[in-house]
């Protein structure tokens, strides 16, 4: 940051909130100047909208200090932070559908005259408000906003704010829900902002619009800052490796086996995500027997949606997935179960386990169809409970109690506890999606070391991380994704963190150097 | 802004939301114990308060509930509906859907058996062995038209995201007015005084085995009880009701286990409407014996939520449920009978019930799906 005297918009001071025992802030400092866009960058469950909803008051920090415009405030609720000025953009919207856009900004805040709303002072307000920056928001006034498009609806958003006298606003990843073109409008319209003399602080995932847009960057990885940079100073590939993990295990695993036929071959896939954009954008990808396929990139570059056509569960655009020369492209994710593809997924909290069931119900999760648990509709409790036992024992869960719910473990044990069981699912695929995420570095060698086990004995993985060493040392091919596509397949004894790096952040290191190994390279 | 506010302001709600997620079958049956001998004790000080002897009012209730065989039977006679209805409930309560149809399910299906049996009885031999096939072709009837009025609500929440309670409610009605309409009209039996329909042959009825009551049969309880062991043992032993329960708890686990969720609300609500038709077609036979104005008819499918409550949407607690419910029903004829104190006291004590009772498992449920109490649940 600049030699600045001029008192810091928003202040804040070792920052730690915690959930239970996951430490979701972890003693983070941030400083916003008056009239700037700050931007905080980091990956799904860094703590971004943590550390923000502790400035808006909706959490109470466990420590730390809130500074605005060099005063200290404690917010109780986010009414205290409008009235002091600061205001959010949620990343769903808080809009009342079937109401207009004039009644959505004064919703709560009506100018009234004897008990009665004035809207005709409310509405020159808000006029005034669209003029100066410049909102075509103007002519919708009267418009539901069930009938405006998502950028409008997030300018309502903002209009609102600012009628509520919003000096400092927090958009919450702002661009996730947006087209490009109406991305491009909605910076501009943060520029407008910081120009009028407004402070933004502008979350997100999108490494390009935070060097375009912002004045300083501030990257979290695990709940903790691991820097602040000025953008004009910094690099896409310098912010990835900021974002991404970097612990240092041990080596790459050497591999005993070679790569037999192909088993999984994608061909020309695209996919739209749940906001209906298309997040994979024509991927080919052959997967052998014996093989790791690591596919690393930045969160939110289609990984999930690739994960989900894969596994099944969600229906791709166009293009094929084959399994063994079969095309399973419009095949339900029962049969795809029941056909030998296991899945970690991504999301093992609403996806992998059913929080309230105890570990024996959830052992059964995925497998109610299967032989021993299942056979002609029935179910065998007893080799259910077996295979329960089995997993918290060979798998080192803690507690070891197959009778605990498993919404009562830790991450790390809910995460070996799915991992278990998709390895005993004696399958021919595995798709691992984060397969060591929030795991002690303990499991994670012994995850991998199971992971190395199937590949050798004929397994085609995948595994999906966004840890480059993870990916380095498990892989015997990366796929680098970026923005929906492959934008290069490399060796990993071939390539250096920083041409990963380079590639994750979407630019081809082959343009520059010629180190890494051209696409499709594999043993 | 709305959810800002109060997310900050739960927290007294948050910790009661946890407690009430927390509490083991055990407690929460002795919950339910408790709270029925506290609904009653308030009900005797209210009657007491209006003037009557609290007493001799606790005296008529057991009389009128468990006094004699024609008291047991009367109450068997309401346990049996409030079993088939409450497990019909507990069914889609357990898929986390709220059926709220019951009672127009029960009516269709109702009416179908009297119009299928009156259909085909002119086709099979009278006597016992017509009889039982016109017994089995009714209740196959029931089963198949109860099914299909829940599917199609079932079918609107999973295809176009209808809200399943507003559709089913107005299905109700529905339900309600047209089988109204057709009792009057269309299928108005001959020299009917009343809007009735024609009367199903003598020969189809359920045997009386134990008690020699007009309206109840041995068999029709049985009947509720097999149905219920039946469904608790898909919802427990099957695959098919893990996929259910899963579906219930968490749908998008169940989705990551393969489970269509689409086809599982269809399924599930169909299941509903079977068991409610069911509970139709013995009304009809048991205890009707024709089809009358269905706007007269009791509320059973809408005691049903309660019963399944109270039950904790487990089908066996169904019947003991169904049985404190069917005991107060009992109790209320009777006492309108036999003594001055007014009926609509029982009605207060069962509301009283129903409060105490069903109100913590409501909480629990409208917890589990707003995520209070934690969202790691």
């Amino acid at each position: 940051m600049t030699d600045d005297t001029r008192t810091p918009a928003v202040r804040l001071e070792s920052i730690s909130k915690r959930f239970g025992d996951v430490v979701a802030n972890d003693d983070i400092d941030l400083s916003v100047e008056q009239g700037t866009v700050h931007a905080l960058v980091g990956e799904n469950g860094s703590g971004k909208t943590t550390l923000m909803s502790v400035l808006y008051g909706l959490y109470d920090q466990d420590s730390g200090t809130i500074s605005i415009d060099g005063e200290q405030r404690t917010f109780d609720s986010p009414r205290d932070a409008m009235d002091a000025g600061v205001g959010m953009i949620h990343q769903h919207f808080q809009l009342v559908e079937p109401m207009t856009v004039m009644q959505n900004i004064v919703l709560g805040h009506e100018p009234t005259e004897n008990g009665l709303v004035n809207a005709s002072a409310a509405r020159g307000e808000v006029e005034e408000i669209c003029s100066r920056y410049g909102f075509e928001v103007d002519q919708h006034l009267d418009t539901p906003v069930r009938d405006l498009d998502l950028g409008v609806r997030q300018r309502v958003e903002i209009v609102k704010s600012l009628y509520r006298g919003a000096d400092i606003l927090i958009l919450d990843e702002p661009t996730a829900v947006l087209t490009p073109q109406e991305v491009n409008r909605l910076l501009d319209v943060m520029e407008d902002l910081t120009a009028a003399g407004r402070s933004l602080i502008f979350i997100t995932h999108k490494l390009g619009e935070a060097l375009a847009v912002a004045d300083g960057i501030t990257v979290l990885r695990d709940g903790e800052a691991v820097g602040t940079v000025n953008a004009a100073e910094t690099s896409e590939q310098e912010l990835a490796r900021m974002m991404v993990d970097q612990e240092i295990l041990s080596d790459r695993r050497s591999r005993e086996t070679e790569s037999g036929d192909p088993v999984l071959e994608v061909d020309g896939l695209r996919v739209r995500g749940n906001r209906g954009l298309e997040q994979v954008r024509g991927i080919d990808i052959t997967v052998r027997e014996s093989e790791i396929l690591g596919i690393a990139g930045v969160q939110g570059n289609g990984q999930s949606e690739l994960v989900g056509a894969l596994a099944g569960g969600r229906s791709p655009e166009s293009g094929t997935v084959q399994f063994r020369g079969e095309d399973i492209t419009g095949m339900n994710r029962r049969r795809r179960i029941e056909a030998g593809i296991a899945y970690i997924p991504e999301d093992r909290q609403t996806q992998g386990l059913v929080q309230d069931y105890d570990l024996v119900h959830n052992a059964l999760l995925g497998n109610q169809t299967i032989s021993p648990y299942a056979s002609r509709g029935f179910l065998d409790w007893g080799a259910v409970r077996d295979h329960a036992e089995g997993i918290v024992r060979d798998y080192d869960v803690q507690p070891p109690n197959p009778s605990a719910k498993a919404g009562s473990l830790s991450g790390g044990n809910q995460q070996k506890f799915i991992v278990g069981r998709e390895i005993e699912h004696d399958p021919d695929v595995m798709i691992a999606s984060h397969p060591t995420r929030g795991v002690d570095i303990g499991s994670i060698e012994s995850i991998h070391d199971r992971l190395v086990a199937l590949r050798d004995e004929g397994l085609a993985i995948v595994v999906v991380s966004s840890k480059l060493d993870e990916i380095q040392q498990l892989s015997d091919r990366i796929a680098v994704m970026y923005e929906g596509e492959f934008i290069d397949t490399v060796d990993p004894t071939n390539v250096t963190e920083e041409e990963l790096g380079l590639l994750m952040a979407g630019r081809d290191p082959d343009a520059e150097d010629e180190t890494a190994e051209p696409s499709g390279a594999q043993a | 802004m709305s959810d800002a506010g109060s997310s900050r302001d739960s927290g007294l709600l948050d910790r009661i939301a946890a407690r009430l997620l927390d509490a083991s079958v055990l407690e929460r049956l002795a919950i339910a114990i408790a709270s029925t001998g506290l609904a009653l004790l308030i009900g005797l000080v209210i009657v007491a308060a209006a003037g009557y002897d609290a007493i001799q009012f606790l005296g008529y209730v057991l009389e009128g509930s468990f006094g004699d065989s024609s008291a047991i039977s009367r109450t068997l006679k309401f346990t049996t509906l409030f079993i088939l209805t409450g497990v019909a409930v507990a069914i889609a309560f357990r898929a986390g859907i709220f059926n709220i149809g019951v009672q127009g399910q029960f009516v269709v299906g109702g009416f179908t058996t009297v119009i299928s049996i009156l259909w085909l009885a002119p086709m099979v031999p009278e006597g016992t062995v017509g009889g039982i096939i016109l017994l089995l072709f009714g209740f196959l009837a029931a089963a198949v038209a109860g099914g299909a009025y829940a599917a199609f609500p079932g079918a609107l929440k999973a295809y176009t995201n209808t809200n399943e309670i507003i559709t089913t409610i107005m299905l109700n009605f529905i339900a309600i007015g047209a089988v109204g309409w057709l009792v009057e009209g269309p299928f108005r039996g001959e020299g009917q005084a009343a809007a009735n329909t024609e009367r199903i042959p003598e020969y189809v009825s359920l045997p009386q085995i134990v008690y020699d009551v007009p309206d109840f049969s041995i068999v029709g309880l049985a009947v509720a009880l097999v149905v219920a062991i039946l469904i608790s043992v898909v919802l427990v032993r099957t695959s098919f009701g893990y996929d259910i329960v899963t579906s219930g708890y968490q749908e998008s686990a169940a989705a990551y286990a393969g489970v269509d969720a689409k086809r599982m609300i269809v399924v599930t609500m169909t299941i509903s409407g079977m068991v409610a038709g069911i509970a139709g077609a013995i009304f009809a036979i048991m205890i009707q014996g024709y089809y009358s104005n269905p706007g007269g008819i009791a509320t059973y499918g809408y005691d049903a939520i309660a019963v399944s409550l109270l039950a904790a949407n487990n089908p066996i607690g169904a019947i003991p449920a169904g049985l404190l419910f069917g005991g107060l029903d009992s109790a209320t004829s009777y006492i309108g009978l036999s003594s001055n104190i007014p009926p609509e006291l029982i009605d207060g004590i069962v509301g009283l019930v129903v409060l105490f009772v069903a109100a913590p498992e409501l909480f629990r449920m409208a917890a589990r799906r707003t995520g209070l109490g934690g969202d790691d649940r």
